[in-house]
């Protein structure tokens, strides 16, 4: 009889800034193309639906070795989720991620931003990172790190107006995400700092 | 659009819910899940009186009971063969769970008291279920759901 297919090994969970992806390391067949299919449990699935798994059927039978789950893991409770191979007839057992995931344990990276100098116009530019991110964007006069402003940028636009600027002063700002649905800010992104004269952009 | 959440204030309950990502989970398909629903007639939810006639001193207690009613109930019997549709119901459904969690602990610490009017609407709500067949009466509540998501 033919020897068991192994399960897949070292299945993990790569998370940042909300989107997750699962990964495990590939099932070797000499000569043969191994496909991998993924299932996912919620809290709810455990507790009121008899621990049933929901396939993923965009990592049905796929040969690649990631699943992007992200649109799956969309609740925050803790989720299970498991991978299994196939080789023509042959399948393996089930592999199974080592303890739950929760989206809350995202790893939130500084947002990328660019201050501009637009005359004496203070603007900000933020990289769009999806619905689920506000930013949190703090702004001042240098020397004057006590007066520092905040505006809370909710929907990313093109470019944010922060202040009118006075002509002379450097003007600095730093800028965190906020994701509301886990209630958690990623650190500070480097400070930036500008000075408006007389119409003409200054990068410092 | 932001996957928001909102904090929903019954007295001195307060829920944060990711309202928009259920109402983005339930728009994905809720045609397709009325759709099965063959009674246009009757409503599980609004029938004999709409959820907007709940006194505000009864609201966290009607929202407590429907999310366990949801949970406890409904999502159970809504198992489809689109498996399209289920890995949104199961998204619903988790998304469910949480704020039924934390409405319970706001009923444990005495938030989220019960009224006799919202018993009384409760039951009205148990009764329209349980005038039909499980899986139908399953489907038509799960297809109600922007009429529970509007009302909050």
């Amino acid at each position: 009889e033919d020897a068991l297919l192994p399960a897949p090994l070292n299945i993990s969970i790569i998370s940042t800034n909300m989107k997750h992806f699962l990964t495990w390391s590939p099932v070797i067949v000499q000569g043969e193309t191994v496909r991998y299919s993924v299932q996912f449990q919620g809290e709810y699935e455990r507790e009121y639906a008899n621990e049933s798994w929901i396939p993923i059927c965009e990592c049905s039978f796929i040969t690649t070795t990631v699943c992007n789950i992200t649109e799956d893991i969309s609740a925050t409770v803790a989720y299970n989720l498991r991978v299994r191979a196939d080789v023509g007839a042959r399948r393996s057992k089930w592999g199974t991620l080592k303890g739950f995931f929760n989206r809350i344990t995202t790893s939130l990276t500084p947002p990328l931003m660019k201050v501009i100098a637009d005359g004496y116009h203070l603007l900000v530019e933020l990289e769009d990172m999806g619905p689920a991110f506000q930013f949190c964007v703090f702004y001042w006069k240098k020397g004057q790190e006590n007066r520092m402003q905040q505006k809370v940028v909710k929907e990313v636009s093109s470019v944010v107006h922060l202040d009118t600027m006075e002509e002379g002063p450097d003007y600095c700002a730093k800028a965190q995400t906020y994701v509301e649905v886990i209630n958690r800010s990623s650190d500070f992104s480097q400070t930036q700092c500008v000075r408006a004269q007389g119409g003409r952009s200054v990068w410092l | 659009l932001t996957a928001g959440n909102k904090i929903f204030r019954f007295g001195a309950c307060r829920v944060s819910v990711s309202a928009t990502e259920i109402r983005s989970g339930f728009t994905a398909i809720k045609s397709n899940i009325q759709a099965r629903d063959p009674i246009r007639t009757l409503s599980i939810l609004s029938y004999p009186h709409s959820l907007h006639k709940v006194k505000s001193s009864d609201r966290c207690c009607v929202a407590h009971h429907l999310f366990n009613f949801y949970v406890d109930r409904v999502f159970k019997h809504c198992k489809t063969e689109d498996s399209y549709v289920n890995r949104k119901i199961s998204s619903i459904a988790n998304s469910f769970l949480s704020v039924k969690r934390k409405l319970g602990q706001c009923h444990e610490q005495n938030k989220c008291t019960c009224g006799q009017e919202s018993t009384e609407k409760f039951k009205q709500i148990l009764a329209n279920y349980e005038g039909l067949n499980v899986t139908s009466a399953a489907i038509k509540s799960l297809g109600e759901l922007d009429i529970l998501l509007d009302w909050m």
